[in-house]
């Protein structure tokens, strides 16, 4: 608790000018379930993090007074969609407000001729492609979250997706957006002041500086989308390999080829095979010999699909890959999303099923450096195993990132028993982290591609990502947020406010 | 083989991929010492918090532990509220707390009112979809949320509108329907005056209670039906209520004393086999009375839906006066998403001439709700309106008139929603009669009971 509860009142009495009663919310359940999110944290000190209160408001501009009023009273204001975020963006440090923007979830504008749509950023990409999908349209972000993670979290982690290589990233997909700042101030965001126009060349380009803040930089409110023709045909190979050296290859060279109705290629290495061997009966029943396997995607009219996967099924073979089947391709890929939600796979290296929370380390990385990266990142997670049952190794998966396979979304899986997750275990842990971001560094990599990385571990080397940019941060920071009021205590920006070389 | 072969150079075995757990693993694995890793401590003198949690831990943190919250954008109650203490996640969320020492079962009781049971969250859910129960850690939100408040009743908390609710069943051994309705054990055949149907025999049909008081057209169609059929068939000597919502609330001890006087009554009249028709009573009698009695239980229990798409399919039924209306179907929870029954449904209504019938697929109506079950009317009236009101906007949306429900629980708030959009909503089993020229009669408000509309 942050505010004492007389000043809660005196917040409560405030919020009441903007909100009716049943937006804000202040039961400890509601509190409970505001400070969390999948990321496995010790839970033992789950009280650590809870908000004072959550507000839920319905338009920009009872966002906009809530953030004036906790500007004025210096209290923190954490916003949250839809709280899957893997570096605990949404989860206040310092108690607070959480803006939960859930019930901003309207479609206010399609338009058909321009091809874009303007949301509340509340709402899920599936409810919207279910409402699009009445004119043929989709918005392809497609993130393996694509049930639960919504527009405004996209935004706030300036996401990826698992078709980007072909359709962009949010950054690319999300035009513009309306935008509370720190102040209370509205601002619309995106390039020119249209709403709609994809790409203008005056002033500074403010998008970027406003997606992937975690929230630290304000919330964003209503935004306007990009959509495209909903795919008539849909083409996703998977193909097994006896070893991992032969699957790297062949992933290179399908994201080499140029094949416009080139989705995303994907690399699961031998840990990830072994891991998904521990149940079969759920996933792809694999012989012994498969090591490695490799899906592509493709998404566009079916004749010009087809005559596509033609051409990656001969890349394929020349890399010695044998196909798996149209039944396992189409389960598989169709399965894309809940495949990396089944936490039922956690063992004691003696076997044992236990829970486990699934964590996510995931760092942009140059194709040519990904198997010293895999290495490196496997030993990081066999020495914590080696010292106790805690941690599992669920594998690797590696994903284009764009259609020209320059680098790629490189991610380990790791299964935590967050039960035993005592203040021992969690050191061992962050410690891990932070080795494990260091590597990306080390292979001149990205700490993260698409969750943010404002995590305890690896946000320490941030700035050592960044260099002099990490000072512009705090520069920003500091001149958009005067009294350090958005998300405090993420991203290491508390520095913008500390005596010292930075003030 | 699933240890990769460790090169030459490589420490341990750990240091190579491999699948725990297999047989030909080199025992060094198991052989590691641990630094953190120990066995939950045993607590000898538990308290009831304690005991609960100990039971619902490891199931309760399955869910937790992915935290995804997939679950969300079907469950009926976030799609009206939008608040995320009313997920499914958030039921299971609450018990990792209440372990933890974090929450009490006080703080938590009143957030599990919203919960209509409908069970989409489950089939939504990666954890039931792919194991089944292979490590027996299926996640059963529908089992949590009962056990929530089953301990909240034990526990002393109660919630006013359910306590009350509970209490005048336990009076009436019926749904206490307000209003003009007497609901008494004299009344509870009322519905089928005139149709002269014997007490007891082999086969009983069992009506549940709103359908026996209040929209007794239902009853009274799927009578008429079975004996134009020429189905033998008798009422119970005395019904009780099934038991079901009691234990929908948390009303265990009154649930299973309703279950048991039923028992013993089908018993007395010599009975083999239950006819039912509402989905609800569906769920207690394959779930929860077998739960409750075992073995004891050796009722066969039909569904007349499914009985009756079964007649038309023999030539024993055949609906042929046509019925010019523009419908859709209404998939009752209980029975497709519970029960998986979507198929009878719908063989039914295009068995019906006249019909033009916009279907929505089972799949995609994992999201609709009418807000009806659960107990959610009872203690939140406005959240089940809400609920039905926005079922109706996607019954309005395929230019329908009539929304078909097989769920007489479902028929009053899609009705009273219906009338803001104009849709009539009508019960399968009645469109099945009209359609097989029977007469009804009865009411669908509850007002003259039992006579002609
Ligand atoms: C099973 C699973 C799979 C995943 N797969 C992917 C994947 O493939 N690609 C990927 O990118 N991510 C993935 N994620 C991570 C997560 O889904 C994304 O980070 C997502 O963008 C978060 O969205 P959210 O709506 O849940 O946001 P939240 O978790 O609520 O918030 C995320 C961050 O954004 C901020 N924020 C929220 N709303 C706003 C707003 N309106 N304005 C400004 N800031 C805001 C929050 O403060 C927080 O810092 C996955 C997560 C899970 C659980
Ligand atoms: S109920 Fe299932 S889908 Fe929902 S959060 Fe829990 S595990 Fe995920």
């Amino acid at each position: 608790m942050t505010v004492t509860v007389e000043a809660l009142d005196e917040l409560v009495t405030a919020l009441r000018t903007v909100l009716a009663d049943d937006q804000i919310l202040t039961s400890k359940t509601d509190r409970y379930n505001r400070a969390r999110v999948p990321a496995p944290f010790p839970v033992h000190r789950w009280s650590e993090r809870l908000p004072d209160l959550a507000v839920l408001p319905t338009s920009t501009e009872q966002v906009a007074g809530v953030v004036r009023i906790a500007n004025e009273l210096r209290v923190p204001v954490v916003p949250r969609d839809g709280g899957t975020g893997l570096t605990d963006g949404a989860v206040p440090l310092r108690g607070g407000i959480v803006v939960d923007v859930k019930r901003m979830n309207q479609v206010k504008e399609l338009d058909l001729e321009n091809r874009t749509v303007t949301v509340g950023t509340g709402i899920s990409m599936l409810k919207l492609n279910e409402q699009l999908a009445k004119h043929d349209l989709f918005y392809p972000d497609d993130p393996a979250s694509y049930p639960c993670s919504l527009v405004g979290g996209r935004i706030g982690t300036s996401g990826w997706s698992l078709i980007g290589s072909r359709y962009g990233h949010s950054r690319d997909l999300v035009l513009s957006f309306d935008h509370v700042l720190p102040t209370g101030e509205v601002m619309h965001v995106g390039d020119g002041i249209g709403h709609k126009i994809s790409k203008s060349s005056s002033g500074y380009q403010l998008k970027h500086l406003f997606m992937g803040h975690q929230g630290t930089l304000g919330i964003a409110t209503e935004a306007t989308l990009k959509l495209f023709p909903k795919p008539e045909a849909e083409l996703s190979p998977f193909w097994a390999f006896d070893n991992y050296d032969d699957a790297y290859r062949c992933v290179g060279a399908l994201a080499r080829a140029g094949v416009a109705t080139f989705a995303g290629a994907v690399l699961f290495d031998e840990w990830k095979v072994a891991y998904l061997r521990r149940d079969d009966e759920a996933y792809i029943p694999q012989p012994n010999d498969v090591r490695a396997l490799v899906c592509a995607v493709m998404y566009g009219y079916e004749d010009e699909v087809r005559p596509a996967g033609k051409r990656l099924f001969r890349i394929a073979k020349d890399h010695g890959a044998r196909y798996l089947g149209d039944e396992i391709s189409e389960g598989d890929w169709a399965a894309r999303h809940d495949r990396y939600a089944t936490p039922l796979h956690g063992r004691t290296k003696a076997g044992q099923v236990v829970p486990m929370s699934w964590h996510c380390e995931d760092a942009a990385v140059n194709y040519t450096n990904l198997p010293s990266v895999s290495r490196a990142w496997h030993e990081i997670v066999a020495d914590l195993r080696r010292r106790t049952d805690v941690f599992d190794d669920w594998g690797m998966f590696t994903y284009t990132s764009g259609s020209t396979g320059v680098d790629y979304l490189t991610e380990i899986d790791v299964g935590i028993w967050e039960q035993q997750l005592d203040d021992r275990a969690w050191e061992m842990w962050v410690k891990a982290k932070r080795d494990i971001a260091a590597v990306a560094l080390a292979h001149n990599g990205s700490i993260s591609a698409c969750h943010g990385s404002c995590r305890e571990g690896e946000v320490d080397l941030v700035p050592q990502e960044l260099g002099r940019g990490f000072d512009v941060m705090l520069d920003l920071k500091r001149t958009l947020d005067p009294n350090n009021i958005m998300n405090p205590g993420k991203y290491l920006l508390d520095r913008a406010y500390e005596t010292g070389p930075h003030a | 083989m699933t240890q990769l072969d460790r090169p030459p150079g490589a420490p341990d075995p750990v240091s190579v991929p491999f699948t725990p757990g297999m047989r030909d693993n080199p025992d060094e694995l198991a052989q590691f010492g641990d630094e953190i890793a120990r066995d939950p401590e045993v607590k000898h003198d538990p308290t009831p918090t304690e005991e609960f949690t100990e039971e619902w831990r490891n199931a309760s943190y399955n869910c937790f532990s992915s935290g995804h919250k997939f679950c969300r954008e079907v469950c009926p109650v976030m799609q009206v509220t939008r608040n995320e203490s009313w997920t499914p996640t958030a039921f299971h969320a609450n018990v990792v707390a209440m372990d933890k020492g974090e929450l009490s079962i006080e703080e938590v009781a009143g957030d599990y009112v919203n919960c209509t049971q409908c069970g989409a969250c489950e089939l939504r859910c990666p954890n039931t979809l792919f194991t089944g129960d292979f490590y027996r850690f299926r996640t059963r939100t529908v089992d949590v949320v009962k056990a929530v408040r089953a301990f909240a009743v034990e526990s002393g908390i109660h919630q006013p509108a359910w306590k009350t609710w509970n209490a005048r069943t336990d009076d009436k051994t019926h749904e206490p329907v307000l209003g003009e309705i007497p609901i008494k054990q004299e009344n509870v055949r009322d519905w089928s005056a005139g149709l002269d149907i014997p007490i007891g025999g082999e086969s009983v049909l069992f009506v549940d209670c709103e359908a026996a008081y209040y929209r007794t057209s239902v009853p009274r169609a799927v009578a008429q039906i079975l004996q134009l059929a020429g189905y033998e068939f008798g009422l119970m000597g005395e019904q009780w209520c099934c038991g079901g919502p009691a234990a929908e609330m948390g009303y265990v001890d009154q649930a299973q004393r309703f279950a048991r006087h039923n028992l013993d009554n089908w018993r007395s009249t010599g009975t083999k086999r239950i006819l039912v028709l509402d989905p609800h009573d569906y769920i207690s009698f394959t779930e929860d009375y077998p739960k409750y009695f075992g073995e004891e239980f050796d009722l066969e229990v039909v569904l007349v839906v499914e009985l009756f798409a079964e007649l038309i399919r023999e030539g024993r039924l055949t609906p042929s006066v046509p019925v010019e209306r523009a419908i859709t179907y209404h998939d009752p929870c209980r029975l497709n998403k519970r029960k998986g029954v979507w198929k009878e449904p719908r063989e039914i209504l295009r068995s019906i001439p006249g019909l033009d019938f916009s279907d929505v697929d089972r799949v995609t109506q994992w999201s609709y709700c009418s807000g009806g079950g659960g107990g959610l009317p009872v203690e939140k009236p406005e959240l089940t309106a809400a609920i039905s009101a926005s079922r109706l906007e996607k019954a309005a949306a395929l230019e329908v008139d009539t929304l078909v429900s097989a769920c007489p629980w479902s028929e009053r708030p899609l009705s009273a929603a219906g009338e803001a959009v104009d849709i009539d909503v009508v019960d399968i089993h009645e469109l099945l009669a009209a359609s097989l020229g029977i007469e009804v009669g009865g009411t669908t408000n509850g007002s003259a009971n039992g006579s002609a509309r």
